[in-house]
C-alpha cells in the first residue's frame, strides 16, 4: 500500500512538473509583449559559470556587474536588481537552458549579460530571440556565434569582445613572428577551446608551421601523459584553457619533462595569480586597463568594494556589457514613454549604443556587419620572471 | 647496424616508454592510496564509501591550507623537507577526523538498514562535503606552487633514466606511497588491532561474540583509510593543482582501482592502483588522448563481467 501511495506521489510530482514547465512556456510568450514600468525594479540577469573549475571567470565577473549596476543605474534612472545564473563549465549546456526558460518567464528580466562561455551562447540563445531578450555576452569568443554559415547566436546576441576569428589568427601570427616551426595545438572537448584551436590551427598550417593536435578532456588534471606527446622539437604548446591553473599545471610539466615548448595560451588563461610560468603567454582581449589614465578612478571604487582583489580580465569586459545593457533599457524607456512595451525594444537598442572611453580602452560600438565590437582587437602578454604580464603584442 | 634516423625514432620511443611508464607509476601509487581506503572500508563493513574521493579533496585542500600557513611555496618558513611532512601529517589527521565524523553521522545510524540506505547516504554526503568545500573556499583551482619551492629543487633534482629526468617530486609521491602501504600491511597483518580488523571482516558477528569492540574497529578502518586520502591528496596536489568538486573522478577511480586489484584487499588495491595508473598513461599515450577515461572505465565493466573478485580478490562462493 505504501509503495502504491509512493507511486502515485511520484507520478503527481512528474505531472506537475510537466504542467509547471508548459506554464512557464505560455508565460513566456506573454512576457514577451507585456510593458514592463521604468519605474519599477527591473531585473538584469548575469548567466556566468559560478561554480566549477571556471568560476574564478563568473566570480570576477559578479564582481564587476555588480559594481557597474551600483554606480551605473542611477546614472540612467533606473532601479535595477542584479540576478545571478549558474553555468558550470563541467554540466555542458543544461543549466544555461534552464535558466534561459527561468528568466524568459520573468516579464520583469530585460536584459541578460552572458551567457559567459560559448557552448552556454549556443545552447539558449534561440530561448532568448524568441522571447524578445537581449543577451550580451562579456566573454563568449566563439567565432560561429555572430558569423558563419552555422550560426550558433541569434540576432538578440550580443557580444563586446572580439570573436575567436580574431583571437586565432592573432595568436597563430605571434607564435609565428616568434620563430615558431612546430606547434601543439591542444583542445579540451568543448565548443571554446575547440574553436580557438580550430582558428589557430588554420593559419599555421596555411603557413607551413607544423601542428600536431592534441584533445584532452575537461575532467583531465594531471597533463604528465599529454606532456610526454609533446615533440622536444615543439616550440609552442597552444593551451586554449578556461581554467588558468591548469595552464599553470601544463606549464609546470613540461619544465618537469624537459620540454623546451612555452605555453601560449587564450584569454581564458589569463589570470597572474594562477598562470604564471616565466616565458609562457597569454593573449586577451583588452590591454592592461589598470594603465588607461580615465579609467583610475573606476577602478578605485571597484577596489573598494573589493578589497585585495586584483583586476582580472573577465571583469572590466562586464562592466562594459553592463553598461550597454543600462544603457539599451534606458532608451527603450525613453523611446517607449516610460515603460518597456516590449523586450525586443531593448534588443533594438543595443545596437545603438555608443560608449566613449569605454572601461576596455578606446570608444565601443558595434559592427555595422555583426553584433561583434566593431575594430576590437587581441593583445598578447608574456609573462615575466616576477610573475607579472607584460604585453608584448 | 641500423641507419641514424631509425635509432633516433627507436630511442625516442624508448623515452617516451619509460615516461609513461613513470607518469602511471605515479597516477596508480596516488590511486591505490586511494583504493584502499575503498577496501579497508568495505572490507568490514561492506559499504562501498562514496564519500572517499571528497575526503581525498578535502586532504588536498588541507594541505593548501597548512602550505599557506608556513608561508607557502614562494617563502615557506621551516625547511623543504619539513615542509612536506608537515602538510601531510596534517592532512592526515584532519581526514583521519573527517572520516571518523562521516562513520559516526552517516553511516553508523543506518549500520542496519537495508545497503542501499548507507550508499544513498554516502552519495549524500559527498555532495554535501564537496559542495561545502566550494562555498568555504570559493571555485578556483588551489595549486600548491611547488615550482617555487626552493627555486624549483623538486622538478630540476633526480635523477635520469635513459633521457628521461625522474625528478624528486615524483620520487617523493612514489615512495611515499609505497612506504604507507607497506606500513598499513604491516600494521594489519602484525598488530592486535589488525588482526581484529580481518576478524571483524571476515565475520563480524563471530568476531564481536569473540570479544572484539567491532565499533572501535569500524572507526579505526575509517581513520586509516581517511588519513591514506589525506595523504594521498597531498602527494597528487603537490604536482597537480586542486578543486572542490576533483573528489568525484578522483574518488571514482580509485573505486575502480579497488574493484580492479579486489575490493576488501590491500595487495589488490596496490595492484589495482598501477594497473589503472599505467592503462590510463598507456592510453594516453598510445591509443588516444581522447578517450582515456573512456578506457579506463571500459577496464572496470569489463572486470565487473568477466572477474568480478577483482585480481586478487577472493570469489564470493554462497551455498544455496
Amino acid at each position: 500500500m505504501r509503495r502504491r501511495g509512493g507511486i502515485a506521489i511520484a507520478l503527481t510530482a512528474m505531472v506537475a512538473a510537466a504542467l509547471a514547465s508548459t506554464a512557464g512556456a505560455g508565460s513566456s510568450a506573454a512576457a514577451k509583449t507585456q510593458a514592463v514600468g521604468c519605474k519599477s525594479t527591473l531585473k538584469v540577469a548575469l548567466v556566468t559559470p559560478l561554480t566549477g573549475g571556471a568560476g574564478f571567470l563568473g566570480n570576477d565577473q559578479l564582481s564587476w556587474a555588480k559594481y557597474a549596476v551600483k554606480t551605473l543605474a542611477p546614472k540612467y534612472g533606473l532601479k535595477i536588481s542584479l540576478i545571478t545564473g549558474d553555468t558550470p563549465v563541467e554540466q555542458g549546456p543544461a543549466p544555461a537552458q534552464t535558466l534561459a526558460q527561468k528568466y524568459v518567464a520573468d516579464k520583469t528580466v530585460v536584459a541578460v549579460i552572458g551567457p559567459a562561455t560559448s557552448g552556454a551562447v549556443a545552447a539558449s540563445s534561440q530561448v532568448y530571440r524568441d522571447a524578445g531578450l537581449a543577451h550580451i555576452s562579456p566573454s563568449a569568443t566563439r567565432t560561429s556565434l555572430t558569423k558563419g554559415p552555422a550560426l550558433e547566436g541569434t540576432s538578440a546576441f550580443f557580444r563586446v569582445v572580439p570573436g575567436d576569428y580574431i583571437q586565432g589568427p592573432t595568436d597563430a601570427n605571434f607564435m609565428i613572428k616568434k620563430g615558431a616551426k612546430n606547434v601543439v595545438v591542444i583542445d579540451f572537448q568543448e565548443p571554446y577551446s575547440q574553436g580557438l584551436a580550430n582558428a589557430a590551427e588554420n593559419v599555421l598550417d596555411k603557413k607551413g608551421v607544423t601542428t600536431t593536435r592534441l584533445s584532452i578532456a575537461n575532467t583531465v588534471t594531471d597533463f604528465s601523459s599529454f606532456v610526454t606527446k609533446v615533440p622536444s622539437s615543439a616550440d609552442f604548446v597552444f593551451f586554449p584553457t578556461q581554467k588558468p591553473g591548469d595552464a599553470q599545471n601544463f606549464a609546470q610539466q613540461l619544465v618537469e619533462q624537459g620540454k623546451k615548448a612555452k605555453v601560449f595560451g587564450g584569454d581564458g588563461s589569463n589570470d597572474s595569480t594562477q598562470f604564471k610560468v616565466p616565458g609562457s603567454f597569454v593573449s586577451n582581449f583588452a590591454p592592461d586597463i589598470t594603465a588607461i589614465a580615465y579609467n583610475k578612478s573606476l577602478i578605485a571604487g571597484w577596489q573598494k568594494d573589493n578589497p585585495g582583489k586584483a583586476v582580472g580580465s573577465f571583469g572590466p569586459p562586464t562592466y562594459l556589457a553592463v553598461q550597454v545593457a543600462l544603457n539599451a533599457i534606458k532608451r527603450a524607456c525613453d523611446v517607449g514613454k516610460g515603460s518597456i512595451k516590449e523586450r525586443a525594444d531593448v534588443v533594438r537598442n543595443v545596437k545603438r549604443i555608443f560608449v566613449k572611453n569605454s572601461i576596455l580602452g578606446g570608444d565601443f560600438r558595434f559592427s555595422t556587419k555583426s553584433n561583434d565590437p566593431l575594430n576590437a582587437k587581441f593583445y598578447i602578454f608574456e609573462i615575466q620572471s616576477n610573475g607579472s604580464y607584460k604585453l608584448v603584442g | 647496424m641500423f641507419p641514424e634516423p631509425f635509432r633516433d625514432r627507436l630511442a625516442t620511443r624508448v623515452d617516451e616508454f619509460i615516461q609513461l611508464t613513470l607518469n602511471g607509476l605515479t597516477l596508480g601509487s596516488v590511486y591505490a592510496l586511494i583504493a584502499l581506503g575503498y577496501s579497508l572500508v568495505y572490507g568490514i563493513l561492506k559499504l562501498l564509501n562514496f564519500a572517499h574521493g571528497d575526503v581525498f579533496m578535502v586532504g588536498t585542500f588541507i594541505g593548501f591550507g597548512t602550505l599557506q600557513l608556513l608561508g607557502g611555496s614562494a617563502d615557506p618558513v621551516v625547511p623543504v623537507w619539513l615542509l612536506l611532512v608537515l602538510i601531510t601529517l596534517a592532512a592526515m589527521a584532519g581526514c583521519a577526523v573527517l572520516g571518523v565524523a562521516i562513520e559516526r553521522f552517516a553511516y553508523r545510524p543506518l549500520r542496519d538498514a537495508p545497503r542501499i540506505a548507507p550508499l544513498i547516504s554516502a552519495l549524500g554526503v559527498s555532495f554535501f562535503i564537496a559542495y561545502s568545500m566550494q562555498l568555504m573556499f570559493g571555485a578556483a583551482l588551489k595549486n600548491y606552487d611547488t615550482f617555487s619551492l626552493d627555486g624549483g629543487a623538486l622538478y630540476f633534482n633526480g635523477f635520469d633514466v635513459g633521457n628521461v629526468r625522474v625528478p624528486l617530486i615524483r620520487i617523493i609521491t612514489i615512495v611515499s606511497a609505497f612506504v604507507m602501504m607497506i606500513l598499513l600491511w604491516l600494521l594489519v597483518t602484525r598488530t592486535r588491532i589488525g588482526k581484529a580488523m580481518r576478524a571483524t571482516s571476515h565475520d563480524r558477528e563471530a568476531a564481536a561474540m569473540m570479544g572484539i569492540d567491532i565499533d572501535r574497529v569500524i572507526v579505526f578502518a575509517f581513520v586509516l583509510g581517511s588519513a591514506l586520502a589525506g595523504a594521498a591528496g597531498v602527494l597528487f596536489a603537490l604536482r597537480v593543482p586542486t578543486y572542490a568538486t576533483i573528489g568525484f573522478l578522483i574518488g571514482l577511480k580509485g573505486f575502480t582501482a579497488a574493484v580492479i586489484g579486489g575490493i576488501g584487499s590491500i595487495p589488490g588495491a596496490l595492484a589495482g592502483g598501477l594497473v589503472l595508473g599505467f592503462a590510463e598513461a598507456y592510453t594516453q599515450g598510445y591509443v588516444s588522448t581522447r578517450w582515456s577515461d573512456l578506457f579506463v572505465f571500459v577496464i572496470l565493466i569489463l572486470f565487473l563481467l568477466f572477474r568480478p573478485q577483482g585480481l586478487l580478490g577472493k570469489a564470493d562462493i554462497r551455498k544455496v
